[in-house]
């Protein structure tokens, strides 16, 4: 899913031959299009690689690159410039949606900062009693019994009122909780953008806590969510 | 992937499935889960004061096949043996047993964790000292 390949190797440009430090989608020097740079996501908007980021700001630029790009607009280019124009349009809908929704924007930055989540996760890792919600158990493991019962009760056309309004509770807890998270993971974002080295590598530890207590509560809100079927 | 005969058999036929009084003097009740799949594992023993043997347990995991069959195996395995006993089962141990892929060995180490939880709940509650912890080295 990642396309992170020498983003640093210099390159000419194929109309004008100058030399570019970066590859970028089109050539700073005669505005030719350029095939797919193999840049990060970031720099394909020209941006810092940083978490907080103005997403108006990004949405803008998608628009306007968009625009540029756009395969109508290379109908009399050449076989190869058509071509390039699907490619870097591809890219760029790719470094849109991984920049502007802020978990996949975490997620992104944490992978190309060499860092493993998620699934990826195994070995020693996962027996880190930090990266378990201890706190959470008692409550999940009940949540799932009375997930359980509802399923049971839905299955034989029975309703519980009780059992519904507890699961409801449950729900609006485990939502509020997630929230928190978020609210936690924004203030990550600072201490790793102020790029000094032991504040990122801190971030860095808690914000993969973090995205893997937010995954947890998410999987559960989607249970409860579609058992209530709401 | 293909889940073995064995894992099948215990994800069909769960052994031990159930609750014990967790309020019991004689009950230890081990809670652990895995962040990642967000499975959950009780596991409880009932144990018997004088001889200090594991006379029944039973275990509810919300999980894959993996660790039900997991859990459901510990189950098994640690009746009828005493507390020392039961603590020297290793996760690698289930692995064998139950043919575990590479992917589902931490269920395997979960079940550990599970019976090391109530073992360590039932010491607590009974005044018996922890032994020396060296038996809880990696394993995998």
């Amino acid at each position: 899913m990642l396309k992170v390949v020498n983003s640093a190797i210099p390159v000419a440009c194929w109309s004008c031959s100058v030399k570019q430090d970066e590859a970028k989608l089109f050539c700073p020097s005669c505005s030719k299009i350029q095939p797919p740079p193999g840049a990060d996501y970031y720099a394909v908007f020209g941006l810092e690689p940083k978490l907080n980021l103005d997403v108006a700001e990004l949405e803008t630029e998608f628009h306007r690159l968009s625009r540029k790009l756009h395969p109508d607009r290379f109908a009399r280019a050449s076989e190869h410039e058509k071509d390039w124009s699907l490619a870097d349009t591809a890219l760029l809908n790719d470094a849109y949606r991984a920049l502007k929704d802020p978990i996949k924007r975490t997620e992104y930055l944490l992978q190309l900062s060499g860092a493993q989540i998620g699934e990826q996760n195994s070995g020693k890792d996962r027996r880190d009693p930090s990266r378990a919600p201890a706190d959470l158990l008692e409550e999940v493991f009940d949540l799932n019994m009375q997930l359980e019962e509802m399923r049971m009760a839905r299955a034989s056309g029975e309703s519980d009122p009780n059992l519904e309004k507890s699961l409801s509770e449950a729900k609006a807890k485990f939502e509020g909780l997630l929230n928190e998270v978020d609210t936690d993971l924004r203030t990550q974002w600072t201490a790793w953008d102020s790029g000094e080295e032991s504040a990122q590598a801190a971030a860095q530890k808690s914000m993969i806590a973090l995205l893997d207590r937010r995954r947890y509560l998410r999987n559960l809100v989607r249970d409860v969510t579609e058992v209530l079927g709401d | 992937m293909a889940y073995s005969d064995k894992v099948v058999d215990h994800y069909n036929n769960p052994r031990n499935v159930g609750t014990l009084d967790k309020s019991l003097q004689e009950v230890g009740t081990g809670l652990v889960g895995a962040p990642e799949c967000g499975d959950v594992m009780r596991l409880q023993i009932k144990v018997n004061p004088e001889t200090q043997v594991i006379e029944e347990a039973k275990f509810k995991t919300f999980g894959c096949g993996s660790a039900i069959a997991s859990s459901s195996l510990a189950t098994e395995w640690i009746q009828g043996r005493t507390v020392e006993d039961a603590l020297a089962i290793k996760n690698t141990d289930i692995v064998k047993e139950l043919s575990l892929p590479p992917v589902k060995i931490h269920c395997s180490v979960l079940a550990e964790d599970a019976i090391r939880a109530a073992i360590g709940d039932w010491k607590k509650k009974n005044g018996v000292a922890e032994t020396a912890p060296a038996a809880t080295a990696e394993a995998k």
